[in-house]
């Protein structure tokens, strides 16, 4: 390296000096550290001892694991498909030439801003059995073929499509994205494809689609990514709803039971680090992997858009 | 559908405001829930208009609450012996036949007749022992009535909200009692949330534009290297770096304080370095160029020539910063012990596992208020949302 | 920039500054900060109460109480982080396992420098109590108030099925025939109106109905779950009364359920006739429904022969490790500890008898002055007191994985009762489970030197 690039790195890592610290301390560190307690056997006020691969055999046989990982991505598996489309629905709408746009843009954003707390505060009410706001009104739907709406939140198979909804709720950000997204499409191509004889859904499919192609695939692996991670609203729904006063272990039956509670719980409560390290990682590893499928995925499609 | 044709966009906008509709009922439910009094939270049918009721309890107009109605014709008596005497009851009927002996009737029920309670408006919890309606021993008359001769008209509770916010750190307790130097102030977790969220967005502005230009007006040998890098960390959980971090301000003896919740912004983000870098990107590079002919140091062309024309991107990433930190719930969970230090998402939830029973109404109310900052931020800021949010998905 | 560069230092500094709290305080007494759940309500002030007559009885130690939510979580995350408060107020499951994980300070040599000796300190409780604050051979633990449970019903709904209201059923065969007779349903929809018992609500003890049966979850050596036949009847019973009733009908039934402490909880709304519930129900029961007519006794017979059978918990305080004041913290423990024996007036009740008289619950020590004693409030007191001496009563077994079996039962509990599976395949599903993480407590424990935790195990 000659001096003029010498100089150049050094006024690099000057301004980039802060970012070296804080990746250093409050990323790579971390990362590095997880690594090595989930090696161990870490209980936070022991020192940590070195237990090998133990923590990943019991991981391997760990019933709750794989239960909470299915939980999981059952979650992930429906939210992230139903969020997208109803997004990209709701986009389409509002990019039809429609007066007071930025009006209905402001009702389906804002619940996306929404504390979290506050809306599962919210939506546990609207779920309430026998007061919610839901069942209100799907009662006299479904009362005339003899079914009761379900009862949400304490019934283990409908507690996580209760969660799915909620999330639904908050589609306002990616919706805002796509509409940016359409916003960029040019005319011209719509209506070269008009020339061609091209009727509204044809042209969907074959201009506004491909173009929205990336943006679509980007904010699919960061949904995917963020709802793998899902905790606040499961912890404090289903801790409420079924309030045993004690720790939200997914109840009812553990079917609210998502790969961060669990970890919370054993990081928090049966106090085993290491353990909940090499939860972590697992979860670290399956995010990396996704994101290179997905990634690799899109690609390749688009490739064969082009 | 042809969004040309008139039927094409009567059904778009019928679409839209149905579906507008749909995803305002929430915030209507949760308005309408904070300004009820708690028993019509939990009446059925639902209403949404939270009403004052009054019917006539022993020859007085009362306001009264409705508790439910009965389903069989009967009568209202009063016990004229034995241990329960006194007592007013209600009797069906057939149970009437039996009972004729010690009752003395006081008036025929029919079927659909509301039973209703005189209203008790006070907060206070009542303790074992105590008449649960001051100034009259036992519990609250009632009385069955037809449902037409109560009167009613709307009224909101806006009392749920100051009293909501009372309690949301306790039981306020009277001035001067133990209860009441435990009781937190509602100002003091807004207090703590603020702290919070200024920070954050102090060091989310200071930090990530410096390290932004060095990434984006700077050539340096490493760098697309290191932005690869900083790029990748966006993918890792935080569930991973949960108790190694934890172990951190542990030793920094920052745990138990709001510290581990906005130092790290002075030492940049990924997701906030990327969203800068795309914008710096797009300042044309004669303006550094010509600072630096005119021998200017990079800091002085960072400070006079490129933050000045950043304003817009500055300004998202501290309203994004600003949403992100007032409602984060998982990192306060994590730090704080000590109720003094809450932020308000960790004071709503306390407060919901607070009692015995949930109060929906002071619920809602306190939750609204959390939500209502949120709201009034982006009214005044839409177009620095929606712009900001377009460039980090589009260009993703 | 400038500015904010200096803010943001300034803020850096001085936040480290405030982490620290005083003990000292310019007064010159010495503040013990105590965290507890207790929050508003009667039980709420009692320990107010109860403090401030502490500090009271003497001049130099003044006790802060704080009302702390997740108290266990938030124990060990500031014991933890180096800041613990000087007095916690746990529950009893959290003594194995905090005492494993080197959360606690001992307390024999605060008892033994008061000149007692562990056995003496220890003899003054109810025998279950003892056994509450002990683990590995060390007493970790104080009582702050103690519970025992039994069976509370509603006279009313008794008198309409045709049952005599001063008479709970006394035996289990008794009990089943009385639930059958108090269950109705609504005779245009066939919607179950009332039943006789749940065991879901509150549904926090499936443990100790297999005890009540005779069985048991642990010998000193290994879990008994799944091994000990009579927990898988008592489970098989549970399971009865969703399977008697229907699922489905149960499901929409329970749904309609309050919280066990609101005026909409299933007893008090005449949706439940019989419920087991703790010492402190009275006292719920005169916030939220007064005027119930209900009657308190103790469990019917299920092991024939065992007619007093009960079952123990407690609240307990304990002196976390690194506390800055433990003798402090020490002295006021003690106090809750101990009574005035000889109590004639409301105004000579001291220590755990002020605290247990206003929180409406029966005294952890042996000997109760005449006042406690006779003018209780509480009118069922005597049934816990009784309960409270019996041979036959239990608590939870000093495991230190006590937490995650709790949470193996609550579970097979409900897959059981929402008939997911057989009770003989949820209990060997949680037992499997249960055996390893057991062995694997066992020998992490010897990896960090404390085998002798598991050696000296207090045996149930």
């Amino acid at each position: 390296m000659n001096k003029r690039e010498r100089r150049r790195l050094r006024l690099g890592l000057a301004f980039t000096g802060l970012w070296i610290v804080g990746i250093g301390t409050f990323t790579a560190w971390p990362v590095i550290a997880s690594l090595y307690y989930s090696f161990c056997d870490y209980s936070i006020l022991k020192a940590p001892v070195w237990s090998g691969l133990e923590n990943y055999r019991e991981l391997i046989h760990d019933d709750l694991f794989w239960k909470s990982l299915r939980n999981t991505l059952f979650y992930a598996g429906l939210s992230v498909p139903l969020g997208t489309v109803v997004a990209l629905s709701l986009a389409l709408l509002l990019n039809c030439e429609v007066r007071g746009r930025s009006l209905f843009r402001l009702f389906f954003y804002l619940p996306s801003i929404v504390p979290m707390v506050a809306s599962a505060m919210l939506w546990l009410w609207i779920f309430n059995g026998q007061f919610g706001l839901l069942n209100w009104a799907l009662a006299p739907l479904l009362a005339p073929f003899g079914l009761h709406p379900p009862a949400w939140l304490v019934d283990p198979l409908w507690a996580k499509p209760a969660l799915v909804i909620m999330s639904l709720w908050g589609v306002g950000n990616a919706m805002v994205i796509y509409l940016a997204g359409l916003q960029d499409v040019p005319r011209e191509l719509y209506e070269a494809a008009s020339i061609d004889g091209a009727t509204g859904w044809r042209k969907f499919w074959h201009v506004t689609l491909p173009l929205l192609a990336p943006v679509i695939y980007f904010n699919l692996i960061m949904a995917l990514i963020s709802s793998l991670q899902i905790f606040t609203q499961a912890y404090i729904m289903s801790e409420a709803a079924n309030g045993n006063g004690t720790v939200s272990d997914g109840n009812p039956a553990r079917s609210t039971l998502f790969y961060t509670i669990y970890l919370f719980t054993v990081a928090f409560y049966d106090l085993r680090m290491g353990y909940a390290s090499a939860m972590a990682y697992v979860l670290f590893l399956i995010t990396v992997l996704l994101t290179w499928l997905a990634t690799r995925a899109a690609r390749s499609r688009l490739q064969h858009l082009n | 559908m042809n969004p040309h044709t008139r039927l094409g966009r009567f059904v778009i906008y019928a679409l839209l405001v149905g579906l507008s509709l749909v995803f305002a009922m929430p915030f209507v439910w949760l308005v309408s829930t904070s300004l009820k009094p708690i028993d019509q939270t939990m009446s059925l049918p639902l209403t949404f208009i939270p009403r004052a009721y009054y019917a006539e309890i022993d020859g007085q107009q009362r306001e009264v609450t409705l508790d439910f109605t009965v389903a069989q014709p009967g009568v209202v008596a009063e016990i004229s012996a034995g241990p329960e005497a006194g007592h007013r009851v209600f009797l069906s009927d057939d149970q009437l036949a039996r009972r004729s002996a010690d009752v003395r009737v006081l008036h025929r029920v029919q079927p659909g007749w509301w039973h209703v309670t005189v209203r008790i408006n006070s907060t206070r919890v009542v303790h074992p022992g105590e008449a649960a309606d001051p100034g009259t021993a036992g519990p609250a008359p009632w009385d069955l009535v037809p449902r037409s001769s109560i009167d009613s008209h709307v009224r909101f509770r806006w009392r749920n909200y100051p009293e909501a916010l009372a309690t949301i750190g306790g039981d306020p307790g009277t001035p001067g009692s133990a209860a009441a130097l435990n009781h937190v102030s509602f100002w003091v977790f807004l207090a703590n949330s603020l702290t919070v969220c200024v920070l954050g967005v102090l060091g989310t502005v200071f930090s990530n534009s410096i390290v932004a230009y060095g990434f984006a007006r700077l050539r340096w040998p490493g760098r697309d290297a290191f932005f690869a890098v900083t790029l990748a960390t966006m993918m890792v959980p935080f569930p991973a770096l949960m108790v190694p971090l934890y172990g951190i301000f542990k030793m920094l003896h920052m745990v138990g304080t709001l510290q581990p919740l906005w130092l790290p912004t002075f030492f940049g983000s990924a997701f906030n370095i990327f969203l800068m870098r795309q914008f710096f990107l797009t300042i044309p590079e004669e303006l550094s160029e010509a600072a630096r002919i005119d021998g200017c140091s990079e800091w002085r062309i960072f400070l006079r020539v490129i933050l000045p024309l950043s304003k817009p991107v500055l300004v998202v990433a501290a309203l994004f910063h600003f949403l992100f930190a007032w409602n984060d719930f998982l990192g306060p969970l994590l730090y704080l012990s000590r109720k003094q230090t809450f932020t308000l998402s960790l004071a709503l939830q306390s407060y919901e596992s607070q009692t015995g029973g949930v109060q929906w109404h002071y619920l809602m109310a306190a939750s609204a208020v959390t939500i209502l900052p949120v709201v009034v931020l982006f009214l005044f800021t839409q177009r620095f949302f929606v712009q900001g949010i377009a460039t980090t998905g589009t260009k993703g | 920039m400038l500015a904010a560069c200096c803010l943001s230092a300034l803020a850096l500094v001085t936040g480290g500054v405030r982490a620290r709290a005083d003990t000292v305080s310019p007064d010159g007494k010495v503040h013990v900060t105590y965290w507890d759940k207790w929050i508003s309500g009667y039980e709420g002030t009692a320990i107010e109460t109860t403090v401030a007559a502490f500090n009271h009885s003497q001049a130099r130690i003044v006790v802060d109480y704080y009302i702390t939510s997740q108290i266990d979580r938030k124990t060990i995350i500031a014991t933890a982080g180096g800041d613990p408060p000087d007095i916690a107020g746990l529950w009893a499951q959290n003594v194995s396992t905090f005492a494993d994980a080197e959360a606690l300070t001992p307390l024999d040599s605060f008892i033994e420098k008061g000149g007692l000796t562990k056995e003496q300190w220890l003899s003054r409780y109810y025998p279950v109590f003892a056994r509450i604050c002990q683990h590995g051979g060390h007493v970790y633990a104080g009582i702050s108030t103690p519970a025992t449970m039994a069976l509370y019903w509603n006279k009313t709904m008794f008198r309409e099925a045709g049952l005599d209201p001063d008479r709970p059923p006394r035996t289990l065969a008794e009990f089943n025939d009385d639930c059958r007779r108090l269950t109705r349903r609504d005779p245009k929809t066939g919607a179950l109106a009332q039943v006789g018992f749940l065991p879901q609500e509150p549904g926090w003890w499936p443990w100790a109905f297999c005890c009540w049966f005779g069985g048991s979850m642990f010998d000193g050596h290994s879990v008994t779950l799944a091994t000990n036949p009579h927990n898988v009847e008592a489970m098989r019973w549970m399971q009865g009364f969703t399977s008697q009733n229907g699922l489905s009908d149960v499901k929409t039934f329970s749904s309609y359920f309050g919280p066990w402490a609101s005026p909409t909880a299933p007893f008090f709304t005449g949706k439940l006739a019989m419920v087991i519930q703790g010492v402190w129900y009275d006292g719920y029961i005169a916030q939220y429904k007064p005027g119930l007519d209900y009657g308190v006794g103790p469990w019917p017979e299920a092991v024939p022969g065992v007619r007093d059978f009960g079952m123990a918990e407690a609240d307990i305080l304990t002196i976390p490790r690194g506390a800055r004041n433990p003798g402090a913290a020490w002295e006021f423990i003690k106090y809750v500890n101990s009574s005035n024996p000889q109590a004639r007036t409301r105004d000579e009740l001291q220590g755990a008898e002020l605290l247990d008289f206003l929180q409406e619950k029966l005294s952890p020590l042996r000997v109760w002055s005449p006042y406690f004693a006779q003018h209780h409030p509480n009118a069922h007191i005597a049934v816990f007191r009784k309960l409270a001496e019996s041979p036959h009563i239990v608590c939870i077994p000093d495991m230190g994985t006590w937490w995650e079996y709790y949470r193996e039962i609550l579970s097979a509990f409900d897959k059981v009762r929402l008939l997911e599976a057989t009770p003989e395949q949820a209990l060997a599903y949680s037992q499997e489970r249960l055996d390893e993480s057991w062995a694997r407590y066992r020998l992490s424990l010897e990896r960090h030197g404390q085998a002798a935790n598991v050696a000296a195990i207090t045996p149930p």
